[in-house]
């Protein structure tokens, strides 16, 4: 990667370009693209872990439809982006208001809430898991106050809740820096006017806030969906690796690592699922930037 | 421009190419073990490295002594993840020479042609093993056996003996069969009001052996333990699900936190083995005063043993060295001195009546061990090798719909048994 | 990480605004201030409160009873005993040293190659420049847990597997981390460069001295992501290494799993171990962590 000589410098070198963007596109290319190009292929074979498969053409698609374990999975992801997502678009937001003054000993508020999003997820599962236990510290809360135990992590939909709690939990640091960016950039004299106009505090919120980091609620939305469709670890590491009581908690992911892996892993049929992964979270990324347009209009 | 895209696009297709290749076609592996015991081999262990570091090491260091020209590397992993680490190495032609393995592992390496046939290889060495541990490593529709056998576990059943007197059980005569089980099991509860469970889990595929349910026919290619006594076995841990005899959270047990829970008192009754007697009495000193120890419930008259293997990569360039290394870690003497380090059985003709594992010397520990060793010269790996992860987690969901009472037991068994044999046809 | 020491001069903090009074210089009713605490400590409980819990159970003696109800939010002895034990088990420093390597190589790779790309999306112009987004848009959505084995078989071809570069690799120059600068450098106003470009700069000058510097919160952001992403990997190094000399924290810590699986004690130290590197990494970044946000890393 030699510098362009001093005599060439008014002009671009033709292949410098590329030369920026080659590190990058040969990584992803190589480690991330190609493989997933295998696995596309993979999906119309029955190739598993040890045996080289043959071309099945669309049977492991059609034992998809069939498959009860699919549908508990695309039901579940489902509904993880439907629990999730609103809560990550709004609640961040409020935070970001929060923590937007600057008050006395706002940075270190500010810091402290990121600190969930730096931890690694089996490090926050853990902690959870030891929280939610039938012995941890919630349920002594609870049975202390009166309550009595729940089994945050025996029942299948409080499972499914408290994985969803996590993730809300984990990413709400993460997104409330976004809005912050956001919000730095509303022009005072909106609120101002509005101020002016007798606008209370909730309506101030809907008329000024909300449509001017509205590109950025579109984004959130649009990220936090399509991570929440792919949610793995934490309903792997809650509901463990079968997936809560009669598998009931199984996502899609889940479902791809565990058809997929092992020796005896059926590595074409767990590809067909992570195409079905791949395509549905490339049209929640079109439909969100679709609304997105639509709405500017 | 054009130019430098499609140089470009050349320089990605070369360097993407030869990664199209797929693993393994490393070649090597021939099963004549005969020749001159030399060279570099690789060793890998399965989460042994935390607590038996000192043992490995000096083992290695004696067969290098033994073995001039030789050079054992030892690998360990950790117990999380340990099949999609072997699952990837074998499908990338990286797997280690010599490999610490369960029957379960063994099987699908072994259709594969990755283990060694040790009929061939080291049919001199059949003799110094226990027969049923030497089968352990057969696999149904296929001759040979693909792995020496290692290490054996088995234990007991702990009871808490104030829980059992606080429902007014008889703490000194505890359950021998499988009603008496049920029975104590639903007294329990009633006496409790559903407070106290008597059993964490639900049942596995070595539970339904253990209570003589048939697991697959004669040529290891159908499941059968949907019959009437497996749908039997189902109807009564519904039963106790219902009654509370069973743990409430049994559907999303593991075996961590079932013990914890027995450890906790919240539940009457959990298998172990020797190894957690030690941990009862540092975790749980109150619990450990407590404890009843009492025989693994069987009705075959065979109690379920578990094992471990030690396998040879047939695809090693070393075969002598790592046949030789394979069957000097699972010798009667290795065997034996491992079994004084931790409580584990050595699974070699003989080692079981030395003295260590027959004269009682008054403690629990001792008293287990040699109860154990007993019931070990006729245990049953029940678990067929045949019996996949996959299969497991269906077999585990269908119980759990069963108890659920989504469906009822025979439903259940049915579902199971059609899908495990749907993946035992597709495993090939 | 001198890019980021090089920040001072060039940027100033932003003012601060006088005391107690919010982003539009209006003081702030007394009322209003006690009900922000208030809130403030309330979310502080919820997110920071799980933490402190697993210390306060990492710090309890093996004879204080953790099950208790009411739970006893601190220990009545604490004790460093568990690390101990931690310690006694694995080699906790040598694996930490390892994933210490493994992150800083990919600090550094993901904020070069991602500014180099990130800038090449942004502000050159070339055909292929919209495919070449795509492309790394299309990488962000692939489910990873779907190719692991073809990326290990990949890293085999390529003789790298079982070493500490075989782990870096495939994360070296993320997919998201890409975009996030280009979405920086998006946000530049053109007529920075304008300048330098009339002056007679070339590409690399003006990447190198006008651009980059304008983005180094960014950078920021990228090299705390890169970190946590190195640090927390555990199912990747896993298959990859096989050496236990090469092991990193992750995989070193599972052991505690396999080996302690009934002692929340012992787990809990063990997460703490995880976890104490990564909040003081991110105290110590903080300040050039949020302004890089302030510059709309992470902005639409």
């Amino acid at each position: 990667m030699a510098l362009p000589t001093a005599s060439r410098v008014r002009r671009q070198l033709p292949t410098s370009p590329w030369l920026f963007a080659a590190p990058g596109l040969l990584i992803i290319g190589a480690f991330i693209l190609y493989p997933f190009v295998s696995t596309v292929v993979n999906a119309f074979t029955d190739r598993r872990t040890l045996i080289p498969g043959e071309f099945v053409g669309l049977d492991n698609f059609r034992e998809l439809l069939n498959d009860d374990m699919f549908w508990i999975g695309l039901r579940n992801s489902t509904l993880y982006v439907l629990g999730v997502v609103p809560a990550l678009v709004i609640l961040p937001l409020l935070l970001a208001l929060l923590v937007q003054k600057n008050i006395p000993g706002i940075t270190f508020f500010r810091s402290a809430f990121y600190t969930p999003v730096v931890a690694s997820i089996v490090v926050v599962g853990l902690i959870w898991v030891w929280l939610l236990d039938e012995r941890g510290l919630v349920n002594s809360l609870l049975e202390t106050i009166g309550v009595g135990r729940v089994g945050f992590l025996s029942d299948q939909w409080l499972l499914l809740l408290s994985a969803m709690a996590v993730t809300v939990w984990k990413g709400l640091g993460y997104y409330m820096i976004v809005y912050l960016a956001a919000l730095a950039n509303v022009p005072r004299e909106l609120h101002e006017a509005a101020a002016v106009d007798g606008a209370g505090a909730v309506r101030r919120f809907l008329t000024v806030t909300v449509p001017a980091v509205r590109s950025t609620m579109v984004l959130v939305g649009a990220l936090s969906s399509v991570a929440a469709f792919k949610v793995f670890s934490e309903v792997y590491l809650m509901a463990g690796p079968s997936g809560g009581p009669a598998g009931e908690d199984t996502t899609l992911v889940m479902l791809v690592q565990r058809t997929g892996t092992g020796l005896t892993g059926r590595v074409g049929y767990a590809s067909a699922i992570s195409v079905v992964v791949f395509v549905v979270t490339v049209a929640l990324m079109l439909l969100v930037l679709r609304a997105d347009r639509r709405d500017e209009s | 421009m054009p130019v430098s895209r499609r140089t470009l696009a050349a320089a990605a297709v070369c360097v993407v190419l030869p990664l199209s290749g797929c693993g393994s076609g490393d070649g090597g592996g021939s099963t004549d073990a005969s020749g001159k015991i030399e060279g570099d081999i690789t060793f890998q262990t399965w989460n042994l490295r935390a607590n038996f570091k000192d043992y490995f090491e000096g083992l290695i260091a004696d067969f290098e002594k033994k073995y001039p020209g030789t050079d054992v590397k030892w690998v360990d992993q950790p117990a999380e993840g340990y099949a999609d680490k072997i699952s990837a190495d074998a499908a990338g032609g990286t797997l280690p020479d010599v490999v610490n393995v369960s029957p379960d592992l063994v099987a699908p390496l072994a259709k594969a042609g990755l283990a060694m046939d040790l009929d061939k290889a080291a049919s001199q060495y059949k003799k110094e093993y226990l027969p049923g541990a030497w089968a352990s490593h057969q696999i149904p529709g296929m001759t040979g056996t693909y792995a020496f056998p290692w290490y054996l576990n088995t234990g007991p059943l702990f009871y808490n003996k104030t829980l059992f007197e606080e429902a007014g059980l008889d703490a000194e005569q505890p359950p021998k069969t499988y009603d008496e089980v049920f029975d104590a099991a639903l007294k329990m509860a009633k006496e409790t009001d559903g407070k106290v469970a008597t059993l964490a889990n639900v049942p596995t595929i070595e539970d339904f052996g253990r209570y003589g349910v048939p697991l697959m026919n004669k040529e290891g290619t159908a499941f059968t333990f949907n019959d009437a006594k497996g749908v039997e076995l189902l109807a009564r841990y519904k039963e106790l699900y219902d009654a509370k005899a069973l743990d409430p959270q049994a559907l999303t047990a593991t075996p961590e936190s079932s013990g914890k829970k027995f450890l906790t008192g919240a539940v009457a009754m959990n298998p172990g083995s020797a190894l957690d007697l030690g941990n009862f009495k540092k975790q749980a000193p109150n619990l450990y005063k407590n404890i009843g120890i009492t025989d693994q419930i069987t009705s075959t008259g065979h109690v379920n043993m578990y094992v471990m293997g030690v396998m040879v990569n047939a695809q090693t360039k070393r075969t002598p060295a790592a046949v030789a290394f394979a069957h000097y870690v699972t010798d009667a003497a290795h065997q034996m001195s491992f079994a004084k380090q931790v409580a584990i059985f050595p699974s070699t003709a003989g080692s079981l009546d030395d003295p260590y594992f027959t004269k009682e010397d008054g403690t629990d520990e001792t008293r287990v061990r040699v109860a154990a060793a007993k019931s070990l010269k006729n245990a049953v790996n029940y678990t067929p090798v045949l019996f996949s992860e996959q299969m497991k987690t269906e077999l585990r969901n269908e119980v759990a719909k069963a108890l659920q009472g989504k469906e009822s037991p025979k439903q259940a068994l049915d579902n199971a048994v059609g899908a495990c044999d749907k993946l035992l046809q597709q495993q090939g | 990480m001198s890019v980021m020491e090089k920040v001072r001069p060039t940027v100033p903090a932003p003012a601060r605004e006088p005391r107690v009074t919010d982003e539009h210089g209006r003081r702030i009713r007394v009322w209003e201030l006690a009900l922000r605490y208030l809130l403030l400590l309330g979310v502080l409980a919820l997110t920071v409160g799980p933490f402190l819990w697993q210390l306060s159970t990492s710090l309890k003696g093996p004879t204080e009873d953790i099950f208790s109800s009411p739970p006893k939010l601190l220990p009545g002895d604490p004790t460093l005993h568990n690390y101990e034990r931690v310690a006694d088990t694995i080699p906790v420093w040598d694996y930490a040293l390892n994933s210490l390597k493994v992150a800083t190589a990919n600090v550094v790779t993901n904020c070069v190659g991602a500014a180099l790309a990130g800038y090449a999306l942004a502000r050159l112009r070339y055909r292929g420049r919209r495919a070449a987004t795509l492309a790394f848009i299309l990488a962000m959505l692939v489910p990873v847990e779907g190719i692991i084995i073809a990326q290990f078989t990949t890293m085999r071809e390529l003789g790298l597997n079982n070493t500490l570069v075989g782990v870096v690799l495939p994360g070296s120059i993320s997919a998201l981390n890409v975009l996030l600068m280009r979405n920086a450098f998006l946000n530049l106003p053109y007529e920075i460069e304008e300048a330098a470009y009339v002056d007679g700069a070339n590409v690399w000058q003006r990447f190198l001295r006008i651009a980059l510097p304008s983005v180094k919160g960014t950078v920021a952001v990228v090299a705390i992501f890169a970190f946590m992403g190195a640090w927390d990997d555990f199912l990747w190094p896993l298959i990859v290494l096989s050496d236990p000399s090469r092991f990193t924290l992750t995989i070193g810590l599972n052991y505690l799993h396999g080996t302690f699986a009934n002692d929340e004690r012992l787990v809990a130290a063990g997460t703490i171990i995880a976890v104490a590197p990564l909040i003081a990494l991110f105290a110590c970044l903080q300040r050039y962590f949020f302004r890089g946000v302030g510059e709309g890393a992470v902005k639409g």
